[in-house]
Parts: C-alpha cells; structure tokens; sequence
C-alpha cells in the first residue's frame, strides 16, 4: 500500500453526535457519509477469465450474464486438490427459505461434499424471513461462525454494519487483493462490480456473491390468459391500462394488477439510482419526490387504484399471496416481480405462459429501467483466526464457486450420481433425496460468475430472459453515483419510511393529488435537504 | 414482631418464593439492565466484547426520549394506541365475561364443552389467517361483495376504510379471542359455590338476582384483576395485526406505538431508541396500574397489592 | 338437568341465547372447515376456487405427505411434547409456590418480593443481552433454553395469586392451629380448592411452550432440536426468498400446504383440550373439601 495518499474513504461528515440546546442532553444524530468505492482500485483482486470455459449458448450484453440452453458435456474437474487440510470443522451460518434440510449426520449430501472439500462445514441453516433477527443477536453478542452468510438485502437492516464487519470478520484484502487472488481461480472471476461491493471501511470484507439480473422488477403477464380473451400483450401505457381495463372482471374473481407502482415510475422515467436520486442540468442532485415525473406516475397509479383494477386481496392486507393468486389462480393478469421468480413460477405451473412486458414509456422517448446490481449475498470470514486457518476458508469457498460446467458444480447443486440425481438427456434429473437434502447451502458460502441456465424443464425460458434482458438492458438507469457506498443522515433516513406511506395514501386516495406540493416539502424539511448536501458532495 | 420471629413465623413462604426468584434474577433482571442503552448512543462494538459495549459506549442523558416526545408521530401513535385501548376496554373486555356466564349457565354439559371448544380455536390462528378470512368475507373480492354484485348493488369498502378501522381490528380481536378470554372466568365461575345458588333460589331470588348476588361478585376479584393488569399494558395493543393492514388504511389509522418503535428504530437503526420507548411504556404501564389499584381498594377490592 | 329451584327459561330469552351461540359456532366452523377442505384439496380445486375451498372437490393428502416426509416433524413433535411436559411442570411449580409465598400480605418482606415480581411484568429485556445471558449459561442447543427463560409469567402468577387469596380464610387458619406449616396448608388445603385454575394457568403455560417460536430462532441452532411451530413456520415461509436470483428463488408454498399447517397447529389442542376442560366445568364444592 502506498500509504495515506491511499487513503481514499471520503469521510464527509462521520457518524457525530450533536449536542442539543438543552445542555446535558444530547440526541443521537449522523449525518451520514459516503465511501468511496471507484478510487479503490488496489484493494481489490485482479479480474481474470476462466480459461476453458464452456461457450454460452446466447451472449448477454454485460451486466446481463449469459445463456445456456444444454447441459455440458464432458465436465471438467476444475480444482483437483483437497481445498481442506486441516480436516477441523468449519463453522458456518446460512439462510433458507423453506424446511431446514437435515443436519450433516442425517444428510448424505453434505457428507459426500464435505469429504470432497477434505474439512467439513458444520452449517446452521437459519430461517431467511428472520435471519435479521437472528443477525442482530450473533452481531450484538460478537458470536459468530467461520463463514457467515449475510443476504444483501439484510445489511441495511443491520445498524453499524460497517462497525461491526471491523470488529467481527477478517479484512480479506491481505489475502485476495490484485494478484494475491490467483490461488482462487473460481472467485478470482467474478465481475469487478461484484467485488466493488464487498468492500467497507475501504478494506475487502467479504467475497460476494454476484447476481445474475441486473433488474430489481419486471411487469409479468399471464399470456396465456390474454391470449385467451385475445389480447396482445401491451406495448404502450394506454394499451396496459385497456387491456387492464378489459381482464377486470370481479364477478369472475379477476382483476388486472398486483401493486405496480415501481414499473409504473420507470414508465415515466422517474429516476431510481440510490433510491430515486438524479443529476439536474445545473449539476445539483434531485429526489424522485421532486420530480414532474413521479408526479404523473402518482396520478396515474392513484387512477388505477380508484379503477378498482388492483387485486383487493392485495389492497387489503400485506398477508395476501401475490404469487398464488397471479401464478396459480389467475386472478391477477399482470403481476410486478423480481426477475428470479420467472423461472420458479412458469416451472411449477406449466400450463401458463409467463412473459415480461417488454419496458415502455409513457411518453413516446425511450423507456428508463432501475438498475439492481448488488451482490445476492455476502461470505465473511470470523475475525481472529490464523493465517492459513483463513487460507483454507477461502480455498473452500473457491471450490464452492466452481462455475456450470464443472464436476464440482454438479456436486454442489445435484448430489451424488444414482443418490440425488440420474443422468437425463437434458443433464442431472434431481432425485426426491435431493430436493430434501439440497437447500443452496453451498451456494450461500460462496458465489458463481453468473451464468443462467439451462433449465430443461422450462424449454423456452433461457431465451426469453435473454431476448428480454438484452432489449431492456439498452435502457438501464445510468448511476451518477456509481461505485459510492453511501449511509443517509439520520434524519433522511428516519423519514424515509414515513415519507413514503404519504405518498401511498395518495396513491390509495386517502389524499388528494394537491396535497404532494405540501409533502415535497414536508419531505425537504425532513432531512431531505441534508441528503441532498451529501448527494453533492459524493458526486 | 422482632424479625426473627417473623422469620420463624414465615420461612416456608420465603423458601417457596426462592425458585420464582432465582429465575428472575437470571432471566428477567441480568438482560433488563440491558435498557442502560436508552441512555446511550449504543454501540454494540465498542469496547473489547459485548459486555463493555454497554459501558463504553457514548453516555447522552435523556437525548432518546427528547427524540422520542419532539415526534409528532410518536405522539399520533401513542392517540392511536390509547383510543384502541379504551374502545376495545369498552366494546371487547365485557364480551368473554358476558360469554363464560352463557355457558355456565348452560345445562348440557355435553353443548357446553362443545362449544367451549370451538370457540377458543381462533386464539390459536396466525394474525395472518385471521385478517385472510376477514378479507375473504368482507374484502373487495369476498363472498359479501360479491352477493352485493350479484344483487346488483355496489359492495362498500370495508377493510380498507380508515374511518371504521377502529372497529374492524376489535372485531377481529373479538372473534380471534372472545373465546380464549373465557377460560379464567369459567374457573372462576367453577369456585362459586353451587350451594348458594339454590340457597337464593330457595328465598325467592330470581335469574337477574341470582346472577347480580351471586354469579357477578364470584367474579368481580378476577375481573378487577385482569382489568388492573390490561391497563399495566395499555399501550400495547398489537403489532402484527396493524403492519398487515397498514398500507390498506394508512399510517394515520394504523400507527400504534409498537409499529412506530419497529419503524423508527429500524430506519435509524438505533436501538436505544427503542428501549427509550420501551422505559416509557413501562413508566405509563406502572402509573396506570398503580391508579387502577387505587381506585380497587376505593370499590373494596382487593387489587393487585393490598394498602397495608 | 335442570336443578329443581331453577324456574324454566322464557322463550325469548332462550331464543337469544341460541341465535347468539350457534352465530359464534358459526363464525368459528366454517372457516375452520374451508381450512381443512382446502388442506385436503388437489391444485386444481383450489385454483378454481380461487383459494378457500368450500365445497370438496376431489381428496388429496398431498400436502400432509410433503410435511411428514423425512422425519422432521415427527422429530419436533417428540421434542415439543418434552419441552411441553417440562416446561408446564416446572412453570406450575414455581408459579403456584411463588403465587402462595406472595399471598399474603403482612409476611415478611411482602411487599418488597412482590414488587420483585411484577417489576418483570412492565420492562421487557433487550434481545442482544437476553441471548448472551442464555449462551453464557450454555443453554443455547438444549430445551432449557425455551423452558426456563419464560417459566415465571407474571400475569399468571397474578391470577393464581388472586385465586388463592379468595379462598375463605378461616379454613387457613384452622390449619394453622392445627399445627400445619404452609407447605402442608398449600399442598392439603390450597390446591385441592384451586384446581380450576391451576389447570387454567397450566393450559396457558402447555399452550405457550408448545408454541414456542421465536425462541427456538435464537436459541436452537441444531435442526434436529427444532421445536415443532419452528418446523411447521418453515412450511410457511418457503418462497418468501427476494426475487433476486434464478437460483434462490422458489415459490411460496401451496395453499394446501399453508392450510395444513394450520390444521396441524391447532389439532392437538382440540385434542388435549376436552382433558383440560373437566377442572374447570366441574365445579368445586367447598363444602365437600371442607367435609
């Protein structure tokens, strides 16, 4: 390291409390800061390709992975030493959504992966709807596993992540930075922009694991249901709110939408980066709030909520199951999703067609998509162990990263050939064992360089997510604070929330449209101006 | 009386109270000084391990609470809270009561238990099946609207009103709880004596007399009780029940004081700020409590403690 | 059978009475009916119901085969059942001892042990210093982390206090004449008058354990620990994973499933509880203790 002139964390108002007029007592405020994360160049390993790929099937235009229709064949074995030396157990804490899977005892599968890594992983699977409960005590009580998984999505939830990553898990950029990562050939592939993200208090904390969808939402469609009523699928605003209009039909327990207000907002071009913020012509930094266009959006969505074209389950309580309704039932014709739970959805019922409405605007320009590159999850390693102890961590983490492809790949995510899965003529065909004992726990102590597919039991997803992905992928947000890591002032923050549900009441029509002038600026009040100081001066 | 002698007179009450204690000390009190934090600006990774977190962390007074009462929002939710509290201390605690006596009186004992035991199974039902089946009757795309649709007529919105929001979550406490709420009244009805009954039967007391004489001061102890322990959590009343249903009326109908904690504490993410309004709910908890008791001993009841 | 001083009911009132009880019926066994249909229906049933399924179409055990395959809920059933049968033991024990050590006023320290206990009833502790406490005794992995953090509950222990201190005292205190010390008074004279609520707090306390959730979340790393509405929730959070990833999502579980988990929540209460039920349909009659 070259020494101060590195030291590159833009510290722009640290974490400060300020005292109050009232003397003796002071309230906790931040005014919060940004870290710098584009000058950080030498902390993070050096990118090289995997040689002896297999070729993809379809190209994605970065960031959008790319496709694979088949299954390889042969595999190669792409790391022939034990990764485990010491043979000592290694402890460690992973998400799952569903039944736990058993225990290493009762699990053929974590047997046959753990002799192949040569020391075993001792997991504890925690339940995912919780894991920031859970999070919040291990953290709290400085009591964690070897390799500890944290979900992208919970950090947020986590106060002080940055403080508390210092004091809990080992600073990884002694061992992984430039070309110290040439060991780990499996990780030392990943994107930079993953690795971008595992960086805190400008040091390299955790080996990410990188996503392969660089969208937060799609629209989804039941296009066999508008085929049916002969329909096409919407190509413009007005054509969604009169097909909408159309499948509306209470009286058959149909209704056009799930709660669409985000896709809605990119029809109109209202900006997303870091949570809604742009650039004005005149340089300075914009809040979505402020913006005519969310104003239109607002209007809009308020409409089709006063239509009655939204589920009235999902009007009704946040209990409601979009996903049954919209997937299963049909109630819900156009449904907002995650991009992941395509594939899941058109899996288990085959009988419907599934398709993402291609991105418009409202407007006759060209659409606006939000862009959702971050990590799935994050792997840290404990704080305090001993070099080589760490060594072979991240040589077991590698392994686990072991691409599409590989004999370690199919080990990973299919068991053991005649146990978890048969040979099929469109690859593994997973066995009832291994939809019991395979629950991602691998997957969630390492990463992949993301790839999609194949999936032979949906024939045609592979090339639909790519043709949709390529087209939309022309229209991403681009981020003027890209690479920043930012927390919010505390005041912003503690508004958001509230801020927000103003703003749903109009949507809902518990308040006029007229009343968004005196909400902006309420929300200017609020903490919104102090982030909007901080957004300039991150730029 | 020297305390020795009380000692001789009392050692076996003592001895008995040393379990209760124990588990207490361990479990109650050792985490509970864990609220220091509502006087900090809490860093849990501060100091060497987790216990120094707590001592080494910044001191800042009363900085949480002022936080806490300069919100105008805590201030709704805490309206919110109490009008919630004192509705459903009217339209909901009377209800078990006025049920246990029902099947009290009820002669077939075989109905009796029949009933007794369909009543209480919603208690055991998630807040989410609870609010699903009220949406499934009275929602947008429920069996009433639709038999209005099918009459022709325009279904209102019911679940999805702010106005009459109030009165949807106490009937859906009522109908998750009404029965549950009977079980310390019938065993409080199985203690009265069945003897006077007929004894006042015997002397000419019809039904409502029986039932004002007899069956009501049996009760009365326990009802003063549980009103006097109701009110310690007044400002409790909920929290799963209201973040389900918030977007569907809105933050101004739905904000309860525990949904503001979570929401504020979260978005903050300071903890202290939560066991500040957790140290608040306990101060109004133990004033409310003590005036209820107060005001037992002033009706002749015994109360939670006695004045001597 | 009506006693023979008891006038016969007015048909009004008797009307009223019936209409009120068989609503309340109602509103309880309907949904609980839908429930157990739909946790018996096939996909399509329920797809074309649009949810609930009211009418059966159809019978499959589906749902019930995929949460009893592979042994975990038959695992966490026996372990609920020991946490269950623990946990009210040693909850009943030292609630009833304490509730009768604080019953009567004027003992020694009386007021200062009874301020003790219900202080715990106002101030809850925080969640990072309750699970230190817990791990640093090195409960974390054992059923005694779920039974003895939650064995005092002071609302119960106020209302069995309430209950002992309605017993007439003069029957105490011809005991006590009598030589008897308060241990003998408790177990000869006081729990035999208060078997009523003794199984009333009993059932609040088997109820609280075998519901025993967020817990086990802290607590209970080892999955062959699990209690059993830690397994059952599980059921119910599947497909709960963010939409992120190809490769972590899945779907929410069927509506069968979801329904059958709450048949198996609430079914071995609408077994236990007829058992329960007795103490406190029964009656006591002082007079015959007395006699």
């Amino acid at each position: 390291m070259t020494g101060t002139t590195r030291r590159s964390l833009l510290q722009i108002a640290g974490l400060s409390v300020i005292a109050t007029a009232a003397g003796c007592s002071e309230k906790p405020t931040s005014s919060g800061n940004a870290q710098n994360l584009g000058a950080l160049g030498d902390v993070l390993p050096t990118q090289r390709d995997r040689t002896g790929t297999i070729k993809p099937d379809i190209t994605g235009t970065r960031p959008v992975p790319d496709g694979y229709l088949r299954y390889p064949n042969p595999l190669t074995d792409a790391i022939t030493t034990k990764p485990g030396t010491s043979g000592r157990a290694i402890s460690a804490m992973t998400p799952v959504w569903g039944p736990a899977p058993p225990g290493t005892a009762q699990s053929a599968y974590l047997r046959a992966v753990n002799a192949e890594l040569g020391t075993p992983v001792d997991f504890t699977v925690q339940d995912g709807g919780t894991y920031a409960d859970k999070l919040n005590a291990v953290f709290g009580a400085r009591d964690v596993p070897d390799l500890l998984c944290v979900p992208g999505w919970e950090i947020d939830k986590i106060p002080r992540f940055a403080e508390a990553a210092k004091v809990l898990f080992t600073d990884l950029t002694d061992h992984l930075h430039g070309d110290l990562v040439q060991p780990y050939r499996m990780i030392g592939s990943f994107p930079a922009a993953a690795w971008r993200n595992a960086v805190w208090n400008e040091r390299l904390l955790a080996i990410p694991n990188p996503t392969d969808s660089p969208f937060p939402y799609a629209l989804f469609t039941r296009k066999d249901l508008l085929d049916q009523r002969g329909i096409a699928v919407p190509g413009s605003l007005e054509q969604l709110l009169a097909a909408a209009k159309e499948v509306t039909d209470p009286a058959r327990k149909v209704w056009a939408f799930s709660e669409i207000f985000p896709m809605v907002q990119m029809y109109h071009r209202v900006p997303g980066a870091k949570g809604g913020w742009r650039v004005r012509a005149d340089g300075t930094p914009e809040f979505k709030y402020e913006t005519a266009e969310y104003r239109q959006a607002l209007e809009v969505m308020a409409k089709i909520y006063a239509d009655g074209l939204v589920h009235p389950d999902l009007v009704a309580s946040k209990g409601a199951d979009q996903d049954q309704l919209f997937a299963r039932d049909g109630a819900i014709v156009f449904a907002q999703a995650g991009m992941g739970f395509w594939q899941a959805a058109q899996a288990e019922n085959p009988k419907s067609n599934l398709q993402p409405v291609p991105v418009f605007a409202a407007d006759s320009g060209a659409p606006l998509v939000w862009g959702a590159g971050e990590p799935i999850s994050y792997t840290f390693v404990k704080a305090g162990l001993p070099k080589d102890r760490v060594e072979e961590l991240l040589r077991v983490v590698d392994w686990c990263s072991a691409p599409l492809g590989t004999q370690e790949a199919q080990l990973r995510d299919f068991g053991v050939a005649g146990k978890h899965h048969t040979a099929g003529p469109d690859g593994p065909v997973k066995t009832d064992l291994a939809f019991k004992e395979i629950a991602n726990q691998y997957f969630f102590i390492s990463g992949r360089n993301p790839a999609i597919g194949p999936f032979p039991n949906t024939p045609n997803y592979v090339r639909d997510v790519l043709t949709y992905s390529n087209e939309t992928v022309k229209h991403l947000e681009k981020d003027p604070w890209e690479g920043l890591k930012l927390e919010m002032p505390a005041r912003f923050a503690a508004n958001r929330v509230p801020a927000e549900e103003k703003f749903t009441d109009v949507l809902r029509g518990r308040r006029p449209l007229s009343d968004v002038d005196g909400l902006v600026k309420e929300w200017r009040d609020n903490g919104g101006e102090e982030a909007r100081a901080l957004m300039a001066r991150s730029l | 009386m020297r305390l020795r002698d009380r000692l001789r007179r009392d050692w076996q009450l003592l001895v008995m109270l040393v379990p209760g204690v124990v588990l207490l000390l361990v479990f109650s009190y050792v985490p509970i000084l864990g609220n220091v934090i509502a006087f900090q600006d809490y860093n849990p990774y501060a100091g060497t391990n987790p216990l120094t977190a707590f001592l080494s962390s910044d001191w800042i007074g009363f900085g949480q609470f002022q936080l806490l009462f300069e919100d105008p929002a805590f201030w709704d939710a805490l309206r919110n809270t109490l009008t919630i509290t004192v509705f459903q201390l009217v339209f909901f605690f009377p209800l078990p009561i006025a049920l246990a006596v029902m099947l009290h009186h009820l002669l077939s004992r075989r109905l009796r238990g029949f009933i007794q035991t369909v009543v209480y199974l919603p208690h055991f039902f998630s807040w989410v099946l609870v609010i699903t089946f009220f949406v499934q009757m009275l929602g947008g795309a429920g069996l009433f609207a639709q038999t209005l649709r099918d009459a022709g007529l325009e279904p209102w919105n019911i679940m999805t009103n702010p106005d009459t929001f109030l009165i949807l979550v106490t009937a859906e406490a009522v109908w998750k709880d009404v029965g549950w709420g009977t079980i310390v009244f019938l065993a409080a009805l199985a203690a009265v004596d069945p003897h006077l009954y007929e004894a006042a039967a015997v002397d000419g007391a019809g039904r409502w007399r029986r039932l004002w004489h007899i069956t009501l001061p049996g009760l009365r102890p326990v009802i003063v009780l549980l009103l006097i322990l109701r009110l310690g959590d007044a400002l409790s009343v909920g929290f799963e029940q209201f973040i389900l249903q918030r977007d569907a009326v809105g933050r101004q109908a739905a904000e309860v004081l525990d949904t503001y904690v979570y929401y504020f504490s979260i978005a903050t993410g300071n903890f202290g700020f939560g066991a500040a309004a957790g140290l608040f709910k306990a101060a109004i908890g133990l004033v409310l409590i003590l005036a209820a008791n107060r005001m037992a001993h002033a009706l002749g009841e015994r109360g939670i403690y006695s004045k001597s | 059978m009506r006693p023979v001083w008891e006038e016969p009911p007015t048909v009004p009132g008797r009307a009223l009475k019936a209409v009120i009880l068989t609503l309340l019926v109602a509103s309880v066994l309907f949904p609980l009916w839908t429930v157990l249909v739909t946790s018996l229906s096939p996909p399509s049933a329920i797809a074309s119901a649009g949810g609930f399924v009211v009418i059966p179409r159809g019978f499959d055990l589906s749902a019930y085969r995929t949460i009893f395959a592979g042994g975990a809920v038959t695992r966490a059933l026996w372990i609920s059942t020991l946490v269950t049968v623990i946990g009210t033991a040693v909850a009943l024990t030292v609630t009833v001892l304490s509730a009768y050590g604080l019953s009567r006023p004027g003992s020694t320290g009386h007021r200062w042990l009874l301020a003790y206990f219900l202080i715990p009833f106002l101030i809850y502790p925080p969640l990072v210093p309750k699970y230190l406490v817990v791990t640093g005794l090195g409960l974390k992995d054992s059923i005694w982390a779920l039974i003895l953090p939650s064995a005092v509950s002071v609302f119960n222990l106020v209302v069995v206090r309430g209950f002992f201190q309605g017993i007439p005292p003069e029957l105490l205190d011809s005991a006590r004449i009598d030589g008897a010390g308060d241990f003998r008074i408790l177990a000869r004279i006081v729990l035999p008058l208060s078997s009523a609520v003794v199984a009333v707090i009993g059932l609040f306390y088997a109820v609280a354990y075998w519901n025993v959730w967020f817990d086990a979340l802290l607590f209970i790393d080892r999955n062959d620990m699990y209690p059993i509405q830690r397994v059952l929730q599980s059921y119910l959070l599947a497909g709960q994973a963010p939409h992120t990833s190809g490769a972590a999502a899945s779907l929410p579980p069927t509506e069968a499933i979801k329904m059958a988990v709450v048949v198996l929540t609430v079914a071995p209460i609408v077994a236990v509880y007829p058992f329960i039920q007795r103490h406190f349909i029964k009656g006591v009659l002082i007079g015959a203790v007395k006699g």
